[in-house]
Parts: C-alpha cells; sequence; structure tokens
C-alpha cells in the first residue's frame, strides 16, 4: 500500500480544492461578513498547498531521516520484508466491520462476532484448536459485558443472549 | 479545603475504586502485549467509561494509560520492541542491560523511576494548573485561536516524519471537523444527502478506527513478534534506591524537563522522552557508554516520560489542548462526561479537580506492587497467541464504535473508514496522531476563529495587535518555520564540512 508522494499529494491537493470550492458556496449568514463558508476554504487553501508541496518531494528529507532512525532502533527481524501477498490480508479487518454492519441486526450479535473472531483467528495463522474454541467464548463474554454490564443493546437476531 | 475533602469522599468510593483496580489489570495486561499500544489501549476502553460516572470514567482513562504506558517498557526491554513511543527512547539501553543479564535492574529503573516521575509531575501540575487558569480567565477568543493553532504546530511537529505531511494530516483532520451542521451558520457542510451525517463525524468511532483497527490491519501484513523466553528474574526494586541516590540530578532533571514539555500544548510523552534522553547524553560524563545497556539514560527519559503524562493534562483540562493522543481521548471522555474543560473547571468544580490528582497519585503508587507483578508474569502474558488476541480487538472495535455513537451503526461504518484512512497514511509518512488532533480541536479552532472575525468585523488586526495573542502568533510562527530553519542549518553545515 506504499503510495508515491507524487498520487498522495495530488489526493490531498485534490481533496482541498473540493473542500475550497464546496466552501464557497456555502450560503453566508445575513448580514455577516463571516460564515460557515470562511473554515472549510482556509482548510482547503492550506490542504492545496500541502498537497502541491508533497507531490514535489519538499521534505522527504525529513522522512528519510525519521526512517533510518526507526530503522535503528528495531530488530533486524522484524524488518525484513514479508510476501507481498501478505498486504493484501490488511482488506480483512475492513471488510469484516463491512460484514458486521451489514447483518449483525438479521443474524444477532452472538453468530456474527462468531464468525468475525473464527476468519479474524484463521487468517492470523491460529489452528481450529485455537479459533473455534475463541469465536465461541470472546463474543459471549463481549456480549455479557456489553448486554447486561452497560446495557448496550446489542442486537439478538436469530440466536439472542441466553439470558 | 473543604474541596480537598470533598475530593477524597468522590474518590474512595467503592465504583471509582474497582474502576482504578480493573483498568489497572487491563492497561497492565494490554501494554505488555507486544503490538498493542496504550493509545489502543485506551481508546478501545472508551465505550465503557461510557457507562460510568463522571469520576470512575477519568480515573479508568488515568489509571490505564500510566499503566500501559509503563508495561510498553516490558517488552521493549526484554525483547526491544517498543511498547509505546514514548518508551522507543530508551529501548535500546534498556535491551542491553537485559542481554547483560541485568532484566531486572532494567525492568525496576522502568518502574521505580516512572512512579516517581509521575508524583512528581502530579504534584507540579497541582501548582501550576491553578496559577495558569487564573490567567486564562483573561483570555479572549483571539488568545484561545492561537493557542490552539500553537498546539496543532508542535504536534506537526513533533511527528517524527515529513513536516508537510504531518501538517496535511493536520488539515485533514480539520476538515473532518466541518462535516455536520455543528458550524457557525448551522448549514448542513460536506453531508452529501446523508441524514446519518447531519450530525458531524463523532471523534471516538473515529479514533477507535485510526488506533484500534488499522493497528490491526497492520499487524496482519507484519511478522509475529519473536516469543519471549521465560526467564528467572532477581530483586525488582533491590538496586533502585541506591541508583536513586548515585543520580539524583539526572533523575530531577527528568522530572522538570518532563514537566515543562507535558505543559506545552500538543506536545507529550513521546518528545519528553526524547528530549530527556538527549539532555541526559549530553551533560552525562560518561555519553559514549549511552546505548550500550547504561542506565543513566534510562533513569532521565523513564521519569521524564511519566511526568510529562501528569503534566499534560494541563493543556488538556484549561484550554481543551491535548498533550498527546492520549489526553486526546481524554478530552472527548470529559466532554462527554460534562467536565467541559476550560478555566472554569478549575473554579467552579474545584473538587473534581483535586479528585483527578488523587487519582493520578493513587495510580502512580499502585504502580510499583502491581508492576511487580506483571513484570513477574510478564513472559506468560506475552505468549497470549495474536491469533486469539487481535479478532477480539475486532468485535470490540465493533461493539466500541456502535456503543459510544448512540447505538447506530453508521458508527461501525465510521470505524471501518478510519480504519483505512489510519493505516494507508501510516503506510505513507502520514502522522495519524496530527489528524487526531485537528478532529479533536477542530469544531473549537473555528468557533474562535469565526467568532473572532465577526468580532473584528473580518480585520485580522486584533489577532496580532492583543500583547498575549501577538507573542502566542510568533511562536505559532516560529513553530511553522522551524523545519525550514533547521534545514537550512543541515545544509549550511554540510556545506562547510564539504569545503573544509
Amino acid at each position: 500500500m506504499q503510495l508515491s508522494d507524487r498520487m498522495t499529494g495530488g489526493a490531498i491537493a485534490t481533496l482541498g480544492a473540493m473542500a475550497f470550492f464546496y466552501g464557497s458556496q456555502l450560503p453566508p449568514v445575513p448580514g455577516q461578513q463571516v460564515g460557515p463558508s470562511a473554515f472549510p476554504m482556509v482548510v482547503g487553501g492550506g490542504l492545496v498547498l500541502c498537497g502541491v508541496l508533497i507531490a514535489m518531494g519538499v521534505g522527504r528529507h525529513f522522512e528519510e531521516v525519521a526512517e533510518a532512525d526507526v530503522a535503528s532502533h528495531s530488530a533486524p527481524e522484524l524488518l525484513e520484508p514479508l510476501p507481498a501477498w501478505r498486504n493484501w490480508l490488511a482488506l480483512l479487518p475492513p471488510a469484516l466491520m463491512i460484514f458486521y454492519a451489514l447483518v449483525s441486526e438479521p443474524l444477532g450479535f452472538l453468530l456474527t462476532s462468531a464468525i468475525i473472531v473464527l476468519v479474524g483467528a484463521l487468517a492470523f495463522g491460529a489452528r481450529l484448536k485455537l479459533a473455534v474454541p475463541v469465536a465461541i467464548v470472546g463474543p459471549f463474554v463481549i456480549n455479557f459485558i456489553f448486554l447486561k454490564l452497560l446495557r448496550v443493546p446489542l442486537p439478538g437476531g436469530l440466536l439472542p443472549f441466553p439470558w | 479545603m473543604s474541596d480537598l475533602l470533598q475530593a477524597f469522599g468522590l474518590v474512595f468510593q467503592t465504583d471509582v475504586l474497582i474502576a482504578i483496580a480493573a483498568s489497572a489489570i487491563y492497561g497492565l495486561t494490554v501494554g505488555a502485549i507486544p503490538g498493542l499500544t496504550a493509545t489502543m489501549a485506551v481508546a478501545l476502553l472508551v465505550p465503557i467509561t461510557f457507562y460510568l460516572s463522571p469520576i470512575a470514567a477519568i480515573a479508568t482513562i488515568i489509571t490505564a494509560s500510566a499503566m500501559a504506558i509503563f508495561a510498553g517498557d516490558i517488552p521493549g526491554c526484554l525483547l526491544r520492541i517498543p511498547g509505546t513511543p514514548a518508551s522507543a527512547a530508551y529501548t535500546d539501553d534498556a535491551y542491553q542491560m537485559t542481554r547483560k543479564g541485568q532484566a531486572e535492574t532494567a525492568l525496576g529503573i522502568c518502574l521505580w523511576f516512572s512512579a516517581l516521575g509521575g508524583i512528581f509531575g502530579t504534584f507540579a501540575v497541582t501548582l501550576i494548573a491553578p496559577a495558569l487558569a487564573e490567567m486564562a480567565l483573561s483570555f479572549s477568543t483571539y488568545e484561545n485561536f492561537w493557542l490552539a493553532m500553537l498546539g496543532l504546530m508542535c504536534a506537526t511537529l513533533v511527528a517524527r516524519s515529513s513536516p508537510i505531511k504531518a501538517i496535511a494530516a493536520m488539515l485533514l483532520g480539520l476538515l473532518i471537523t466541518c462535516i455536520g451542521i455543528n458550524n457557525p451558520g448551522g448549514v448542513a457542510r460536506f453531508t452529501l444527502g446523508s441524514t446519518d451525517l447531519l450530525g458531524g463525524i463523532e471523534p471516538i468511532p473515529a479514533l477507535i478506527g485510526v488506533f484500534a483497527l488499522s493497528e490491526v490491519m497492520r499487524a496482519l501484513t507484519e511478522r509475529e513478534p519473536p516469543k519471549m523466553e521465560d526467564r528467572r528474574l532477581g530483586s525488582i526494586l533491590a538496586g533502585q534506591w541506591a541508583l536513586t541516590k548515585k543520580y539524583p540530578k539526572q533523575q530531577a532533571r527528568g522530572n522538570v524537563t518532563g514537566i515543562l514539555v507535558g505543559v506545552l500544548p500538543g506536545v507529550g510523552a513521546d518528545m519528553a522522552a526524547w528530549a530527556s534522553y538527549a539532555i541526559s547524553k549530553r551533560f552525562s560524563k560518561t555519553p559514549e557508554k549511552f546505548g550500550t545497556g547504561h542506565p543513566e539514560g534510562l533513569i532521565e527519559a523513564g521519569a521524564s516520560n511519566n511526568a510529562s503524562l501528569a503534566s499534560s493534562w494541563v493543556p488538556a483540562l484549561l484550554f481543551a489542548i491535548p498533550g498527546d493522543t492520549i489526553t486526546a481521548i481524554a478530552i472527548g471522555v470529559l466532554y462527554m462526561k460534562g467536565l467541559n474543560p476550560g478555566p472554569a473547571l478549575f473554579t467552579e468544580q474545584a473538587s473534581s479537580m483535586y479528585a483527578l490528582y488523587i487519582i493520578f497519585v493513587i495510580a502512580n503508587l499502585i504502580m510499583i506492587p502491581l508492576g511487580i507483578v506483571a513484570i513477574r508474569l510478564s513472559s506468560r502474558m506475552v505468549r497470549a497467541p495474536r491469533s486469539a488476541v487481535m479478532p477480539l480487538i475486532l468485535v470490540f472495535c465493533a461493539v466500541g464504535g456502535f456503543a459510544t455513537a448512540g447505538n447506530n451503526l453508521f458508527a461501525v461504518w465510521c470505524v471501518m473508514v478510519f480504519g483505512v484512512v489510519g493505516f494507508l497514511m501510516e503506510k505513507n509518512g502520514y502522522p495519524v496522531a496530527a489528524m487526531v488532533l485537528g478532529i479533536v480541536m477542530g469544531t473549537m479552532v473555528e468557533q474562535n476563529f469565526v467568532t473572532s472575525l465577526i468580532k473584528s468585523d473580518g480585520s485580522l488586526v486584533p489577532f496580532f495587535s492583543r500583547p498575549v495573542a501577538s507573542v502566542l502568533a510568533a511562536m505559532t510562527f516560529a513553530a511553522l518555520l522551524w523545519p525550514v530553519f533547521s534545514w537550512g542549518l543541515q545544509k549550511l553545515r554540510g556545506r562547510r564540512v564539504v569545503t573544509a
């Protein structure tokens, strides 16, 4: 997921320009010179400036110094690169959040979170012998804490909390 | 005096004491597991504080953060993996001591001098904060605006990355707070027609996304940290008194540096530790020993980061300007609990303030016995398999977001989006902490900015003509221009070396 400075800088400048333009279109408060449009325009303008500077590579020097510093402070075996496919695994946690947002109401908290824990544990390389018990006990304990002790209305769905 | 007695009454209640004990154990456990940071520990705790009484809620945050910052030293010392950025400065020295077979002394130093620094810092806060509160009462929106800007600028300065990227991250945070109808005109901004966005982005789900979900994402792409071997540890506190007597100057200097750095808006424990380590090396009689397992720097930096942990609450409580990511979360909790930060907090709710100090002292006192237990059990705690802990954190992310934002599934979407944003920023050198400060302070900055402009009829002159405001403005611009200056200085020096 390492993107070039040109790409991230460009994205920031574009976002800033959009914020500036959107801000300038906001209706003013009658009788006042300054209203809701001032702040987004200032921030948007700042983002455009920063984005252009980043795309031009200004300030890169500071990052190199910091990176070298971090490298000199960590154990060498942790810095060895991992196979590229591992990078794609990073998409799993957000995908599981979307899964929770979509199915927790119909399926209920216990089932949804058991699936999340099981999939997550397997992705981290757990054996089934560990993943299955964690997926059963973990959600149960969390459900107890939030539903019974803190009274958060977690959805019951297909398998409501037993007591 | 009656305020103080009342404060004791507030603290010594069953629910507060249980909250302190439970969050102490929680903080020590999370901090000791490599890969889980103190900030993550606190972010995941917020949903629970939602349902506690105000004092109990603050007590959990204070205790858990102090414990997690100390416990972060354990994997740093034994595995050379700094648990928190605040302990990165002296991880080398601590680890080298472990390799020399002095693990118990190194961990003892971390524990003993952290606790002393924390208590010293707390006493300094009790002296500084009320005096500053008096002064702050006379501040107008101009001063408050510059103070907030100074905080934001300092935060970008200490980010160990490109200052421009840090400023961009901070501006992104400010832009995020523009979403919704909570603005001077009361118009819907950046809502794109969504009713969920009308109320704006709640900071807590955003923080959970940035600090917890993105950490899980990162862990999936990284190697599992090495397992800690079983180690027989000798007495942990045995040599500490001798060290206290041997290095009194280092300890005192660490405390004072930590307090001063902590009081600065926007600068917190990480900066204190790095600064103290550098100072200690600069004034040491044996600077060549630093980094090879020498206790001197460890003592000074360890004392400093815990002292600053206490004093970084000063800008947080007085001006709602966080000193670090943990106080950024704490400010959210303060607002949630009706203890709105500001100088009035010290005059009108003095007993709550005293209660806060008492909790700080208690947290640092119980840190010593509980810390010893944690060190003794650490090899077992650290062995908790990552593949079991991380998936449970995922569930906590979802439930935590849901519970803090009015039991709304929209918050889970927020957690998801901010997790991805935080992950991408981290990978590309954009400091996430700067964005978080922007998110926490954005509404306040805009309010002060727009109110000031309305008062002055759109003129910028009063921003610079009032005495305190002009000093703060000068400091802000100095912070903004400092990277350019330091870069120029390095260039100049480099050229001199080349020509010589």
